[in-house]
């Protein structure tokens, strides 16, 4: 992997100079060019690392040959086999799925409002969909129906849409980004305390299960939920991707937007509907989890060197899941045996971030 | 002989409520229109309606013998480029990438540039001076340079008309000039039909074909240069009364009458 980067960087040098001679116009191109793939490159060796780590490192260790032993079937440890396969492998591909998803849903809000800060937490779309699901747990949970994950999603989709169509109908009348944000904030309190209120009441037995969920965690993912959240994600991904070349016209403001022959009512109505799944498949399975939305896109974006969809929309999903595995990681290994909630972590990580924004941003178009 | 660009009892305004009435344009493929009249007259107004970004009130637009609400987004932004006053917002984007939204139309589904895209880029930007000031990040750069590379843009969408709203007002005598011998070119080259508002009103007498002269809520002539430049016509559309064009001293003393300031 190393010896990949290390060759990236020679082709690099050996190109500038040999494109000295034919002009500059090339060498731009191509410098960006390779700076894509490196950062691409970049991402997806932090993917591969962290999943490795995450996989190995826990109360329990598990060592890289115990893995490959697992994988050909030679290693005979029931255990270890039973903690690779059943709890530690699920969750880091939940990680990574959902990660990922979070930072795609900040990116295509950021988008949407035309608003560095926004993402699914601090619009309070997070926080609807909590809502909704927490009181449809509640219910069917006292009826002692089983839930489905197809059944969390749906309800967590009501949810998000809910709180998007508040934070819509907001911004019609909130003028600046700042008051967007504060709204969304605002929505997202209300519904934390619905949501509180509804856990209080809820019984004993339940109230365990919700508690942790509602903090945000990536604990006690199984191969289905895993399967689910995949083909989600996945789909929605591709429809994203497809929509990178509107989605490049719609960044330049709506006016040249039109001029260019896009759809503006259409592609909103996309944003405001791929979004929202997104967000709500993460609090399905994961609660609801700060920062990573906002703060992602804004670093793949120095990384990248770029803001162009095409290539945005890929990475800001490896990054998101490399974020968000460092961030289980460190949730599940800091107060070992203890595990931190996943916002706890990645609001010490992400809220910084967000704060450099601000801060560059004010020189900029910010009101 | 049909006109390529036509509006019939076209009246514009905001949220259904016209502002200005009964607007009727006719202009022939290559001919330059230009809009006058003082500020808050609704020259904007009738210049985004025209590009579709305003719906009508009233009235019919033609655009090559079609009807303008009959194209599709896509045919529209193949024939017609628009440069509004509207600052556009980018992100990390260098003035390049910025003209090269304008090959927007032409590009396959995931928007990537071919060889042709590129070389009319560049061609467009070698057209209006901005190739020296392509690498650079477009928020960092003058009024002036930005309006030219807007411009740049636009040309390199290759239309058929160009919509221009104020497109000289932050360039210096130097560019406006070169920007009156560039629709010159693209006039006579290309066919280029032009539809813009100014307020330089020299420039107006020079470069249009036929002008518009709006004043708050109607059309108070629309004619040639000569027409529209012939006695005190200018004078009463800005409201001005004494004769402040003729010579300094005059300009001078007109000044000091509109002065509030006493020494």
């Amino acid at each position: 992997m190393l010896c990949c980067q290390g060759k990236g960087k020679i082709k690099c040098t050996i190109f500038s100079v040999w494109n000295k001679k034919k002009g500059d116009v090339i060498t731009m191109q191509k410098k960006r060019k390779y700076r894509y793939i490196i950062a691409f490159i970049f991402l997806g060796i932090g993917v591969v690392i962290f999943l490795a780590l995450n996989i190995c490192i826990g109360s329990v260790r598990i060592t890289l040959s115990d893995i490959l032993g697992t994988m050909t079937g030679q290693e005979t440890n029931e255990t270890i086999s039973r903690i690779l396969w059943d709890i530690r492998l699920p969750r880091t591909l939940a990680v990574i799925i959902l990660g990922g998803a979070l930072s795609l849903a900040g990116y295509l809000l950021q988008t949407f409002f035309y608003n560095p800060i926004a993402g699914p937490f601090v619009l309070g779309i997070s926080s609807g969909a909590k809502m909704v699901v927490a009181l449809v747990m509640v219910f069917l949970m006292g009826r002692a129906i089983r839930i489905t994950s197809a059944d969390m999603i749906a309800a967590a989709f009501v949810g998000a849409m809910l709180s998007m169509g508040f934070v819509l109908l907001l911004s019609r009348r909130v003028k600046g980004m700042s008051m967007l944000v504060v709204s969304g904030v605002m929505i997202g309190y209300i519904c934390s305390a619905i949501t509180e209120l509804v856990v209080t009441f809820a019984d004993d037995a339940d109230i365990v299960n919700l508690h942790n969920w509602s903090q945000g965690s990536f604990s006690g993912m199984t191969w289905n939920h895993v399967k689910v959240m995949a083909i989600v994600v996945i789909v929605t991904l591709i429809v994203v991707f497809l929509l990178s070349k509107p989605l490049s016209a719609y960044q330049l403001g709506e006016v040249y937007a039109q001029n260019m022959g896009v759809n503006i009512r259409f592609l909103r109505i996309c944003l405001v509907i791929l979004s929202s799944i997104l967000s709500a498949c993460i609090v399905a399975f994961a609660g609801p989890i700060s920062f990573v939305g906002i703060a992602t896109p804004h670093l793949v974006k120095k990384l990248l060197g770029t803001a162009k969809p095409l290539l945005m929309i890929p990475a800001c999903f490896l990054g998101g899941s490399v974020f968000c595995l460092f961030c289980d990681l460190l949730a599940r290994t800091i107060l070992a045996p203890t595990e931190l909630s996943i916002s706890t972590v990645t609001a010490i990580f992400g809220a910084p971030v967000v704060l450099w924004v601000m801060a560059t941003h004010r020189k900029e178009r910010v009101v | 002989m049909g006109y390529y660009f036509k509006t019939e009892q076209m009246s514009v305004g905001y949220q259904g409520k016209p502002l200005i009435h009964d607007i009727e344009i006719g202009l022939h493929k290559g001919e330059i229109l230009t809009l006058i009249g003082p500020n808050g007259a609704g020259k904007s107004t009738i210049l985004k309606s025209i590009a579709k970004q305003l719906k009508l009130i009233h009235g019919v637009v033609y655009l090559d013998k079609e009807e303008l609400n009959h194209m599709s987004g896509l045919e529209l932004s193949q024939k017609m480029a628009v440069v509004f006053t509207e600052k556009i917002k980018t992100e990390l984007m260098t003035c390049e990438d910025v003209v090269s939204t304008g090959r927007y139309p032409y590009t396959g589904h995931f928007g990537i540039l071919s060889k042709e895209d590129h070389d009319a880029v560049r061609e467009a930007m070698e057209l209006v001076h901005v190739t020296e000031i392509r690498h650079q990040d477009f928020t960092k750069i003058s009024d002036g340079q930005r309006q030219r590379v807007m411009l740049a843009r636009a040309i390199c969408q290759e239309p058929e008309i160009i919509i221009l709203d104020e497109p000289t007002s932050f360039l210096d005598v130097k560019y406006k000039l070169e920007f009156i011998s560039v629709l010159q070119e693209l006039q006579i080259k290309k066919g280029l039909t032009v539809i813009m508002s100014l307020h330089e009103l020299e420039l107006a007498k020079i470069v249009s074909d036929k002008i518009l002269c709006i004043k708050e809520g109607y059309v108070e002539r629309c004619g040639t240069p000569e027409e529209i430049f012939e006695s005190d016509f200018i004078k009463r559309l800005f409201h001005i009364n004494e004769d402040c064009f003729e010579g300094n001293e005059k300009l001078l003393a007109y000044i000091g009458r509109l002065g509030r300031y006493e020494e």
